[in-house]
């Protein structure tokens, strides 16, 4: 064997040729449980499939069942995905490329020409495969992806890869610059279906929509150059509708993430308007939605699709268009004046769920100048000879290449498991001919333990043990705990978040499965391990699918592991069809009975509470028997859990029912609850409108008014006019006509948000100072709120029929503030009062009556605001109307007479 | 639809629970539980309770009513009626009289009201104090308590979303003067469920469940003390000095005692409610000051679960100049999730209560219950007062000194809480000390635990289930919950 003989002699003449920086191969189960001690034979094992160990060296059957090979990736489209550059870099010298990679150096004996020479004829080889294609990733989706990356569960296995960068974690699969490997088209290629490439399953499929695997892609290649597909354009100024865009000069543009409103300056007097094209891939009819407060318009290949002008609260509109295939170009539109702001844009379209707008957008250029890389041209001579290496080196021995249907075969012989001697060959730090893997002493260590065990039979595990082995080797551990195995790091604990913090550790971290396999039922284990699983709204990470292949056998293990802990749940003589204990089950399910619904979700309806997991999935998910031992005891089995039990001390809280029985109870509701999505709605989950409505007296109402602020006084009269005060900024802030208001957001359920006017025709009032001090006519409204100014809200009184007045003061001025509906039959106005005192009366004193674009005197007195409202002054001040910028204010000068002064205002709208 | 004008009676269409509590209850035959229908017209969902001079009871609503039940201490709960005091308010959880006025604490302000026409409706509305900013999240609620000797309301402030301080004062304890000056008093809370003084006129509060705080628990607000929860902490800087200079923050994922001795701003927890056991979220607090006409508990704190629907019983001592002590089960089954309490002058505690949003055992909506003491004492621990070595416990009635003394009757272990930034907290730390010695007094009323060994910052658990009275009847609750942040020299 004259070509050993060189090789040896190679590396005799070569003692230099080393490999610093060595990272061992990265096996996550094995540096988070076997790293530093625990049991070498299992340990070993574990390295056996990881590192793929038994494809060369054969395993008696029972072993190789036992050690799970995770077989490397399918070759079938590599360079698909793929750049061939980097696998010429990668095959050279896998350790250096991928530091932690469990890819061995096949050559690492092969002098650096030859070694050289052989990578090329390979990747020529591999090259054959298909072609990458280059794109660009699009600024909203890395944005969206990195979001996505670091709630989803990326990081339960990889690395944060926020900034600042924390130290790396040990127990991290490293994924280092992703974009030396991966186009963005490949790199989503292989998110969207992880197992289709590396079937084994350590990688497992996270359900990811083609967005998603798409926006995740793009983050993970965020150095290359990245392109915008959404231009801005920013304006400052006060409007009351849209202004004309193209008659103004922005005094900001540049490239936005979103259509929102991120990149405003100010919170009031500004407009926005954003450029970009979408693209559209299927034919068919699209809903688009804009919300805005104020003003906003959609506007799609040049033409108005959806109007949403004019000041108003928080408002979306919504249109069905017909939309081809293809790129289309999109422009929207907002203006904001003063209170609140908001702009969303969404759609929906077919088979796609309602989502931002900006996931359509597509770039149109890219910010930065790299050339596009250079395209790989096959050389069929180097690519035929490559294919002999691929065979012959061991290539295929790990890896299924399918070429015209057939598997290549691998001519690499290696001796069997059994017959290795634990030292030298693969382990050694240069093997002359073996695989060089770049071992830890402490992997040779159990990889030693592991061959020696395997000259014996392999001994048998338990169902539990099987079960943890499994745990450690697909790394559920990352994610749960069972019986004190694994669970989250306390490095990675900070990433598993939910959007119901208040649920605390329930809400955010994966379920324990200490027991699971007498909680569920085997069916919905299955179901959960072939498809993956999202029932927990709340909780950002989703349980992926490993594929029944992989894990399939985790079913009946978790079942006989946990079997002593299957109590059967008792035997009732109860009819299987008697649809009056379902009907019962549902009285106690509902706000009536146990109040199940007060903090579990019911299919898609929301609870009135914390949004646990919906009710509808119980009887899918579980075991009856475990839901009428968790129903009565809940801590048992989730310590800490905020569920309580209705049967506290084993006694029911309705008594009345069923005659108390727990047992009859729990199974009432088990039948209820088994028609899942088909359910009749409990009763008390649809809560309906409560309109406020003032019959014979004024009503109040304090409480979060959109557009009157957190301490809003909204008072709906008799009248059908109706006003809401805001106390916080001690000023009216709106009037409105019909109906007064909905009670029914803070009336149930916590009473989260704000409720807006039930009514019509909203007139929103100048934000700021009612009244203020000016040196002269001219001088400018002073900016600052009112309680910087020295306002103070001091109260209200009741009078005739219950109508306020409201009372506030401005330093020594006690302004006394009656707004009362004047008219008759269904004509009605609103006159506000306004009766000042003050022992030292100030002088210069205003009150600004209005502020608007345009306001006009009228014929006979009065003045328009806007085309909208007429307004009356009465009083012996004379009103100055005066344009301040952009807007026209008209003021009235206080006149006191004897320490008091009176002012009247006529809103007619 | 909406029409408050007129006087509404209670006695409408009954909602699910029966007028009386399960009469099987034990707990029935010493404190009896009467209970005051509820209509679907008036929403008596009881944020806040107090006694109007003419002796009505004055019954605020998270809806914002405050409705006056004009004979309370009927015996015919049915018979009572309703009338409308005011309306419109922002969820009310305070309620105080000082002659003329009726104070409320509601979301947005202290606001004092007065019927000026007498047509028994307020009319006059004045803002008191809007010392504090709401940013507009739910949990931004203010709890209000009864004056003070000084003439005070104490306001206590959850945080935002229950977790941060996003807005003026959020995550603070203040006292508004009489005069409507703001004094800022304690920062550290979280989320208040209730608020009370004790006989000596020290103000307590409950908080719940959630960062930096492993259980609920009844918390001193000592003036200038921080209370737990950092998130609050930018605040100092507005208070000019008022309550001393921001305290160091606390290490998260220690205990609080360790805190505590590095903090010295920190005023450990009192009472610790272990999770599930005693409760799931701690509420409204009542003092029995009645002179014996609750029964021989006077002076003792009586202390509402929402989640569980009860009332709890707390026997505080001090111990180097900090409050702490025991809980206790009281009183279960109120017809909703418990908030708000009160005693009356004839010595009965007056329980309102809410399930809006929140679940609870109590099946109702919401209720207003009344416990009355039979005139029977239940057998119970009294009192149970730490000891250098051990604990003391009072009986309120005679023990067998035979299973008294024997260390076979009790079970004792202990735990304590994770002071950490995340949610809630497992019980850690657990040990089973041992009972060495047990000496009962020769009158029969106590009995000398010597414990080997205590442990300083931890919930010590006990169950008495061995000991008889005299009588040879078991104790109507055999456990009790000691927090001991401080074990006595002496």
């Amino acid at each position: 064997m004259p070509r050993v003989c060189s090789l040896v002699l190679l590396t005799l003449a070569l003692p230099a040729f080393g490999f610093a920086a060595d990272v061992p191969p990265r096996v996550i189960g094995f540096e988070r449980f076997y790293a530093d001690d625990g049991d070498a034979v299992a340990a070993g094992q574990l390295l056996l499939g990881e590192l793929n160990c038994t494809s060369c060296h054969q395993a008696e059957p029972s072993l190789a069942s036992l050690v799970q090979k995770k077989q490397a990736p399918v070759l079938d489209s590599v360079t698909t995905r793929v750049k061939p550059q980097y696998l010429l870099k990668f095959l050279a010298d896998p350790q250096t490329t991928k530091p932690g990679t469990t890819m061995p150096n096949v050559l690492a004996a092969v002098p650096e020409a030859e070694r050289a020479k052989i990578v090329e004829s390979i990747v020529h080889f591999l090259a054959t495969t298909g072609q990458v294609t280059h794109a660009n990733p699009v600024r909203q989706h890395v944005s969206r992806g990195e979001a996505l990356f670091h709630a989803i569960g990326c990081v339960a296995c990889h690395d944060s890869r926020k900034e600042p960068a924390a130290p790396p974690l040990a127990t991290s699969i490293v994924l280092g610059t992703p974009s030396r490997k991966y186009t963005l088209p490949g790199l989503t290629q292989f998110l969207e279906n992880p197992l289709a490439v590396r079937p084994g399953g350590r990688m497992p499929h996270l359900n990811l929509t083609a967005n998603d695997a798409r926006d995740i892609a793009s983050f993970l290649l965020n150095d290359l150059d990245v392109a915008s597909g959404l231009q801005y354009a920013y304006y400052e100024g006060s409007w009351d509708k849209l202004p004309d865009f193209g008659k103004l000069t922005p005094k900001e543009v540049g490239d936005a993430a979103n259509f929102d409103l991120n990149v405003v300056k100010r919170k009031d007097n500004f407009a926005l308007r954003f450029d970009s094209t979408i693209r559209i891939d299927k034919d068919g009819e699209y809903l688009f939605l804009i919300g805005s407060d104020d003003g906003s318009r959609l506007v799609i290949d040049e033409k108005e699709v959806i109007n949403n002008d004019d000041i108003h609260p928080f408002q979306q509109k919504r249109k069905k268009v017909k939309m081809t295939a293809g790129l289309h170009t999109v422009a929207v539109e907002f203006f904001e004046q003063g209170g609140e702001e908001v702009l969303q844009v969404d759609f929906e379209g077919p088979g796609m769920p309602q989502m931002p707008l900006a996931s359509l957008i597509v770039a149109t250029k890219a910010s930065g100048t790299s050339p596009p890389p250079e395209m790989f041209k096959v050389d069929p001579t180097l690519a035929a000879k490559g294919r002999e290496y691929f065979a012959s080196l061991g290539c295929a021995s790990c890896h299924s290449l399918k070429l015209s249907g057939q598997t290549i075969a691998s001519t690499k012989t290696a001796p069997a498991l059994a017959s290795l001697k634990g030292q030298g060959g693969c382990f050694a730090d240069l093997p002359p001919k073996s695989p060089r893997y770049a071992l830890s002493p402490r992997q040779k260590e159990t990889l030693a333990a592991a061959i020696a065990a395997a000259r014996q039979p392999v001994k048998s595990l338990s169902p539990s043990e099987s079960v943890e082995r499994m745990l450690v080797r697909f790394n559920c551990a990352a994610c749960h705990d069972r019986n004190k195995l694994g669970g989250v790091e306390v490095a990675r604990n900070p990433h598993f978040q939910s959007d119901m913090p208040e649920m605390g550790d329930e809400g955010r971290i994966p379920p324990s499965l200490t027991g699971v396999g007498a909680k569920l039922n085997p069916q919905w284990l299955r179901t959960v391990l072939a498809d993956g699983a999202k029932d927990r709204p709340y909780m950002f990470t989703r349980m992926p699918k490993f594929g029944l292949e992989n894990v399939g056998e985790m079913v009946a293990g978790l079942e006989k592991a946990d079997a002593a802990l299957i109590k059967p749940a008792p035997k009732l003589t109860v009819d299987d069809n008697d649809k009056r204990l379902k009907a019962v089950g549902r009285r106690l399910v509902g706000a009536q009975g146990f109040s199940c619904i007060k903090c579990h979700t019911f299919a898609d309806k929301r609870s009135t509470g914390i949004q646990a997991l919906s009710l509808t999935t119980m009887t899918r998910r579980l075991r009856r028997d475990w839901f009428h031992e968790y129903m009565v005891d809940p801590q048992q089995y989730r310590p800490g859990t905020r569920m309580p039990t209705p049967f506290a001390n084993g006694q029911s809280t309705l008594p009345a029912i069923l005659g108390g029985s727990v047992d009859v109870q729990t199974r009432a509701m088990w039948d209820f609850l088994a028609d899942g999505d088909q359910s009749i709605l409990p009763i008390g989950l649809v809560t309906g409108q409560i309109e406020l409505i003032a019959f014979d007296e004024a009503v109040v109402y304090r409480n979060f008014i959109e557009g009157a602020g957190t301490r809003a006084i909204g008072v709906g009269y008799p009248a059908k006019l109706n006003l809401a005060f805001d106390a916080n900024d001690i000023r009216l802030a709106m009037i409105w006509h019909g109906a007064f208001i909905d009670a029914a957001k803070h009336w149930t359920g916590r009473g989260a948000g704000f409720e807006k006017p039930l009514g019509d025709n909203v007139f929103n009032l100048p934000a700021g100072q009612t009244f203020a001090q000016l040196e002269g006519s001219q001088a400018p409204w002073p900016v600052a709120p009112s309680k910087e100014a020295g306002y103070r809200f001091r109260g209200y009184r009741l009078g005739a029929q219950r109508n306020p007045t409201f009372l506030y003061s401005l330093g020594d001025v006690q302004i006394e503030d009656y707004p009362a509906p004047v008219g008759e039959s269904d004509y009605f106005v609103l006159t506000r009062t306004f009766s000042l005192s003050s022992a030292k009366p100030p002088a210069n004193l205003w009150l600004r009556a209005a502020m608007g674009g345009k306001i006009e005197p009228q014929e006979g007195g009065g003045y328009k605001i806007d085309d909208r409202l007429t307004l009356k002054i009465a009083g012996p001040g004379k009103p100055e109307l005066r344009q301040m910028g952009n807007s026209n204010e008209l003021i009235v000068p206080v006149v006191f007479d004897g320490g008091r002064a009176t002012v009247m205002v006529t809103y007619d709208w | 639809m909406l029409n408050k004008s007129t006087l509404l009676t209670a006695c409408l269409a009954l909602l699910a629970a029966p007028a009386f509590a399960q009469k099987s209850d034990p707990e029935d035959q010493y404190y009896r539980m009467l209970r005051f229908p509820m209509s679907e017209q008036i929403v008596l969902e009881a944020g806040a309770l107090e006694f109007m001079p003419d002796g009505k009871l004055a019954v605020a609503t998270r809806r914002g009513d405050i409705y006056l039940v004009d004979q309370p201490l009927t015996e015919k709960p049915d018979e009572a009626t309703l009338s409308v005091y005011a309306s419109g308010l922002h969820e009310v959880l305070g309620l105080a009289w000082r002659e003329p006025w009726l104070y409320c604490v509601q979301r947005c302000e202290v606001t004092r009201m007065k019927d000026e026409d007498r047509d028994g409706r307020a009319d006059l509305f004045e803002s008191v104090s809007d010392g504090w900013e709401i940013g507009g999240d739910y949990h931004e609620y203010a709890f209000g308590s009864k004056f003070d000797k000084d003439g005070n309301l104490w306001v206590t402030l959850c945080l935002t979303g229950s977790f941060t301080s996003e807005v003026k004062y959020r995550g603070w304890c203040l006292r508004i003067t009489p005069e409507g000056k703001v004094l800022p008093t304690c920062s550290g809370l979280r989320s208040p469920g209730g608020m009370g003084a004790n006989a000596e006129g020290d103000m307590f509060y409950t908080d719940n469940q959630g960062p930096w705080n492993g259980t609920s628990g009844l918390k001193w607000l000592r003036p200038g003390k921080f209370v737990g929860h950092p998130g609050g902490f930018r605040w100092y800087d507005i208070t000019a000095g008022a309550i001393g200079p921001r305290p160091a923050e606390p290490q998260s994922n220690s205990r609080m005692m360790v805190e505590a001795k590095k903090i010295p701003e920190l005023e450990p927890t009192a009472i610790y409610f272990p999770y599930n056991k005693m409760g799931q979220s701690a509420s409204g607090i009542a003092c029995d000051l009645s002179g014996g006409k609750f029964g021989l508990f006077e002076k003792q704190l009586f202390v509402g679960d929402q989640t569980h629907s009860t009332v709890m019983r707390v026997d505080l001592e001090r111990v180097q100049g900090h409050y702490q002590g025991a809980c206790f089960p009281f009183r279960q089954g109120f017809g909703s999730g418990s908030l708000s309490l009160i005693q009356a002058n004839d010595g009965s505690l007056f329980v309102g209560g809410t399930n809006r949003g929140w679940g609870s055992r109590g099946p109702q909506p919401y209720s207003l219950d009344r416990i009355v003491w039979t005139g029977k004492t239940p057998f119970e621990i009294h009192q149970m007062r730490a000891r250098p070595d051990g604990f003391e416990l009072t009986f309120t009635e005679k023990v067998d000194p035979a299973t008294a003394g024997d260390a076979k009757s009790y079970k004792l272990n202990t735990y304590t809480y994770i002071y950490q930034s995340v949610y809630g907290s497992p019980e850690v730390d657990a040990t089973e000390p041992a009972i060495t010695k047990i000496e009962v007094s020769p009158d029969g009323l106590k009995a000398r635990l010597t414990i080997d060994k205590l442990q300083e910052g931890h919930v010590h658990e006990l169950h008495a289930a061995g000991v008889r009275s005299a009588a040879g009847q078991p104790l109507l609750h055999p456990q009790a919950y000691y927090t001991l942040n401080y074990i006595p020299e002496t």
